[in-house]
């Protein structure tokens, strides 16, 4: 029984630490942008945690769609996209080098 | 007499085999891309190592006129887009001759992987009075997230992927099954050829050749899937190698001849630099 337990606590800690997070954006031309999350095993990111941060300071909040996606207004200030799916799971894309 | 039968059929198919060893290119310069961006095609009927001859893809053998590509569509998560009227007519240059091809654009923005299958029309091999018709899968990347590029789309000739196509070291290794309307075909003759020359995007046409086969059994090569239709095969070199499944499909006659319809996968090896 406890070697079950810890032989599955070692295929969840496994399965957490073997994927990593993806994201990807694109500028859709209309004045926003839409940013796609994922996982590098193919899971869904539906609910991962989004947000834009200008200066440092956060200026948009959002959780990924049903689709994996957001889509929001393109900021006039510099900013970076952030996917947050937890500690080590973070990815930060540029705006600058969101392009169509 | 049943062993000279037998033997017969064997050498009749192992000569069709020799030469049929045509490959659909259905070809990108990077198929792991980092982040989306337009990308550009080459639809290209010829012999990719050796660069041969370069076919006039849709000949026929009753009229001049070539016939038109059947299909050629995306699917992206599941959405499928039909891209036929994104084909452009060109003349490809390759080291011999010219031939009859397409080139093609597409806005690969989203994330994940986008799955094209051109199905060309039937092509008249003189040769051999018979027809070929080649339905081929070239998978794309973006960004690294996997979504569809082991979908199994149930194609009258096809070889579905169990290793990321776009996501192998050089020596490294490709597994497909081959499958015909999503049943497997157990011991599938199988050639695999490697694109030997630089693509020339630009001018439409096959640059130098890289290395030299040493003898004509490594130009194209043979390997068999086994009774559960699938197949191994080792990669020895970086860059785009194409995997044909002959005569896998289920339609065998075309126009009152012969026809092979065969199953193409392109898979691309990167470099450790």
């Amino acid at each position: 029984m406890i070697k079950k337990i810890i032989l599955n606590l070692l295929m969840i800690t496994s399965s957490v630490f073997a994927h990593s997070a993806i994201m990807s954006c694109f500028d859709n031309g209309d004045g926003t942008i839409t940013c796609e999350g994922g996982f590098s095993d193919g899971s869904s990111a539906s609910g991962v945690k989004f947000r834009i941060e200008e200066n440092g300071k956060v200026t948009f909040n959002a959780k990924m769609s049903e689709d994996s996606e957001v889509t929001f207004n393109k900021p006039v200030n510099d900013y970076n996209a952030v996917f947050d799916a937890g500690e080590g799971h973070q990815v930060y894309i540029k705006g600058s080098d969101i392009t169509e | 007499m049943k062993k000279t039968i037998l033997s017969t059929i064997a050498a009749t198919s192992i000569l069709a085999t020799s030469a049929l060893a045509h490959f659909q290119m259905v070809y990108t310069p990077n198929t792991a891309l980092e982040k989306g961006k337009t990308i550009e095609f080459k639809h290209v009927f010829t012999h990719p190592f050796a660069d041969e001859h370069t076919m006039d893809m849709g000949k026929q053998h009753d009229t001049k006129k070539l016939s038109n590509v059947e299909e050629f569509y995306v699917i992206n998560k599941k959405k499928k887009t039909d891209l036929k009227s994104t084909l452009k007519s060109i003349s490809f240059k390759g080291h011999h001759n010219s031939g009859k091809a397409f080139t093609s654009k597409y806005k690969a923005r989203k994330m994940g992987d986008h799955v094209f299958v051109m199905k060309p029309a039937p092509y008249y091999e003189a040769n051999e009075d018979a027809y070929i018709q080649q339905i081929t899968k070239t998978i794309v990347n973006v960004a690294g997230a996997p979504t569809n590029w082991d979908a199994e789309l149930g194609l009258k000739a096809e070889i579905v992927p169990l290793t990321k196509p776009y996501a192998i070291w050089e020596h490294g290794s490709f597994t497909g099954i081959v499958k015909s309307n999503g049943k497997v075909v157990p011991y599938a003759e199988i050639e695999v050829e490697y694109i030997n020359r630089d693509v020339d995007m630009k001018n439409n046409k096959m640059g130098k050749s890289r290395v030299e086969a040493p003898q004509d059994s490594f130009i194209t090569m043979g390997i068999k899937a086994n009774k559960d239709g699938e197949f191994t095969f080792a990669i020895p070199k970086a860059g785009f190698w194409g995997f044909c499944a002959l005569g896998a499909g289920s339609d065998k006659e075309y126009k009152g001849k012969e026809l092979s319809q065969d199953a193409v996968i392109w898979v691309e090896a990167k470099s450790m630099k």
